[in-house]
């Protein structure tokens, strides 16, 4: 019996990048994989079920079992029906891993409304629109697997993703509530925050500098990585086996040959008033915060000038 | 003197809890204020101008200077409305103070879309709403502080609140986007992430106190709120200008700086992909060594993997 027979997953984004490399790696360990992916451009437009269908083709060839979805995660329908769509294919879904995701990189003062709302509306809402109705079936299965994307972008910052960076922060804050709610239920739920060479990175990389040359700041060269986005898909494949049944509301960085755990927010150093004293006095923290709390933490972007 | 003669703040959610007492803070600091709250009941319904002109008012009783706003956050044209108002009364927006905030708690497998919109739209839609136009303005004013307001809920987890604990660690991720993006122009974006007694964490799973042990009733009311004030405070000053993309946990007389979700523990292979067995030892001995699941299923409850074997990873 390989790793993963008899389970169903479900991958958006699964026709390009991470998506489809998790998706053809989940089909070769022996799950039914419901293969999504609307096949929209990087920034949301457009939509074609061809990209879908070849990967679930692929899977197919291999000798493994798939069907396509062209959904989207925008909506709660998209969502209800891909779910819907692997239990009529499949009579289960064991594991939902959304990698789906779009890109609209603007700095924060010049970002659009429709820039905002489109980017958190796929990652963040997208994967609120999947979890509601699957985790209704991994807690009566007392079995599934929740697997999110985050990124470095929000968990540790960047430049000209306000939307994205909060939409994948958020997902690593999904992550921890979902474990709460469901770990008693023997679900787990995880988050991936990847490193890869992907046409997405490929325009962060186009599009903040854009961002930035607009706003009259130059920017470095791209730095090519060379992680390959087939080197992340064994670790999102580990948290799906029964082996990792007790991994729950983790972060971890994925990506060209390593693999870490995100160290959680607690924190890292404080300043104490015992309680039944005044508040603090402004001047007090102005004394004490600098020397003390923010040792060694340097500003990511000081003032200019 | 106060350490913020001549500044302008706009504090949303000011009228009452830790936003109220923020925003007499600021003023009694020297700050004039836009006192904004739309007076909606904890899940969001109603209104009532009431709330924000008694903090306008108790501001303006002890001497300082602020108006009332009763626009609503969750909506784009209420987030332009409330920093417009501040420029057009006062000239400028030195400080802008994010604490509005609605909960509609629900284990995830009852929650109705309409209460992880509603959360959503408030927190997270919210701080971006006043973000938006404020970095516009503090951009051009070649200074600013935005301070908003992040949960424990997000940054490690509660139960029954996956709709406010994604939208609180959003705004930790926005927070640490925006401080790149407007940091040159000497604007500084950070979050708190109070703990306090306040109308907002009654009949909370774990009350008030998060993850943490505190006992509630040492500290009651406002109380709290008037302990978590003073680091808005500093941070709003001139003082904390190098202070930048920073969480910081505010409980009681406590001021802590969060760990920055930075990679703890980390294996290696020299020669990608990894096999599963692989990731099996790795993950299970050097990742995970001082992790504990913090909702395990029952002993009760078969698991496959823990109570069956019947899977191999190669």
């Amino acid at each position: 019996m390989t790793a993963l027979e008899g389970r169903t997953a479900l991958v958006t984004g699964a026709a390009g990048g991470i998506g489809r490399e998790v998706a053809l790696l989940l089909g070769r360990l022996g799950a039914n994989v419901v293969v999504n992916d609307p096949g929209v451009h990087l920034d949301g437009t457009g939509g074609s079920a061809g990209p879908a269908e070849e990967v679930a083709q692929a899977i197919v060839d291999e000798g493994g079992s798939a069907v396509a979805d062209a959904g989207t995660v925008a909506t709660p329908e998209g969502g209800a029906a891909m779910i819907q769509h692997g239990v009529d294919s499949f009579g289960r879904i064991d594991a939902v891993i959304h990698a789906a995701g779009i890109l609209r990189d603007r700095m924060v003062f010049n970002m659009a409304k429709d820039e905002w709302d489109a980017v958190i509306a796929v990652h963040l809402a997208g994967y609120f629109h999947l979890v509601r109705p699957v985790s209704q079936l991994m807690r009566q299965q007392r079995f599934g697997r929740l697997i999110g994307f985050s990124s470095s972008s929000g968990l540790i910052g960047n430049s000209g993703q306000a939307n994205y960076g909060a939409a994948k922060a958020g997902i690593a804050g999904m992550t921890r509530c979902l474990a709460a709610d469901l770990g008693r239920y023997a679900v787990t739920s995880n988050a991936i925050a990847p490193t890869a060479d992907t046409r997405m990175t490929q325009s962060v990389t186009e599009s903040a500098r854009s961002a930035r040359a607009g706003s009259g700041i130059a920017t470095l060269a791209p730095q090519p990585t060379r992680a390959d986005p087939a080197h992340v898909a064994p670790m999102v494949a580990y948290l799906c086996t029964d082996q990792a049944w007790d991994i729950n509301g983790c972060v971890f960085y994925v990506g060209a040959g390593k693999v870490s755990i995100a160290h959680e927010a607690q924190p890292l150093r404080s300043i104490n008033k015992p309680y039944l004293h005044a508040p603090w006095e402004i001047a007090e923290l102005a004394q004490l915060v600098p020397t003390e709390l923010m040792r060694g933490l340097a500003n990511p972007a000081p003032p200019v000038g | 003197m106060g350490a913020l003669d001549g500044k302008v703040a706009l504090v949303t959610g000011a009228g009452r809890g830790i936003g109220q007492a923020v925003a007499q803070l600021l003023g009694a600091e020297g700050a004039r204020v836009v006192v904004n709250d739309p007076g909606v009941s904890t899940d969001g319904t109603g209104h009532d101008n009431g709330p924000a002109e008694q903090t306008a008012n108790a501001i303006v009783a002890a001497g300082g200077e602020a108006q009332g706003n009763f626009d609503s956050v969750a909506e784009p044209e209420g987030g332009e409305a409330m920093v417009q108002q501040a420029v057009d009364a006062y000239g400028r927006l030195d400080i802008l103070v994010n604490c509005a905030g609605i909960l509609r708690d629900r284990m995830i497998f009852n929650m109705a879309q309409e209460e992880w919109d509603a959360v959503i739209a408030v927190h997270l839609h919210g701080h971006f709403h006043t973000i938006r136009p404020a970095s516009l303005q503090m951009r051009a004013q070649r200074a600013g502080r935005i301070i908003n307001f992040t949960s424990v809920s997000g940054l490690l987890g509660n139960i029954g609140q996956v709709n406010y604990g994604a939208a609180k660690a959003a705004i930790a991720g926005l927070t640490r986007v925006a401080a790149r993006d407007v940091g040159r122009y000497g604007v500084t974006v950070n979050a708190v992430s109070p703990v306090a007694a306040t109308r907002m964490t009654e009949g909370v799973p774990g009350g008030g106190s998060g993850r943490s042990e505190a006992p509630r009733s040492a500290f009651a009311g406002m109380r709290e709120a008037e302990h978590v004030a003073p680091m808005i405070g500093y941070l709003a000053s001139d003082e904390a200008w190098d202070i930048n993309g920073q969480i910081f946990h505010v409980q009681g007389g406590r001021v802590s700086v969060a760990h920055q979700p930075v990679p703890e523990h980390t294996i290696f292979t020299p020669s990608p992909p990894w096999t599963l067995p692989e990731l099996d030892d790795g993950v299970h001995y050097v990742l995970m060594r001082r992790r504990r699941n913090a909702s395990p299923p029952p002993d009760d409850t078969e698991v496959p993997g823990r109570d069956t074997h019947t899977r191999k990873l190669s």
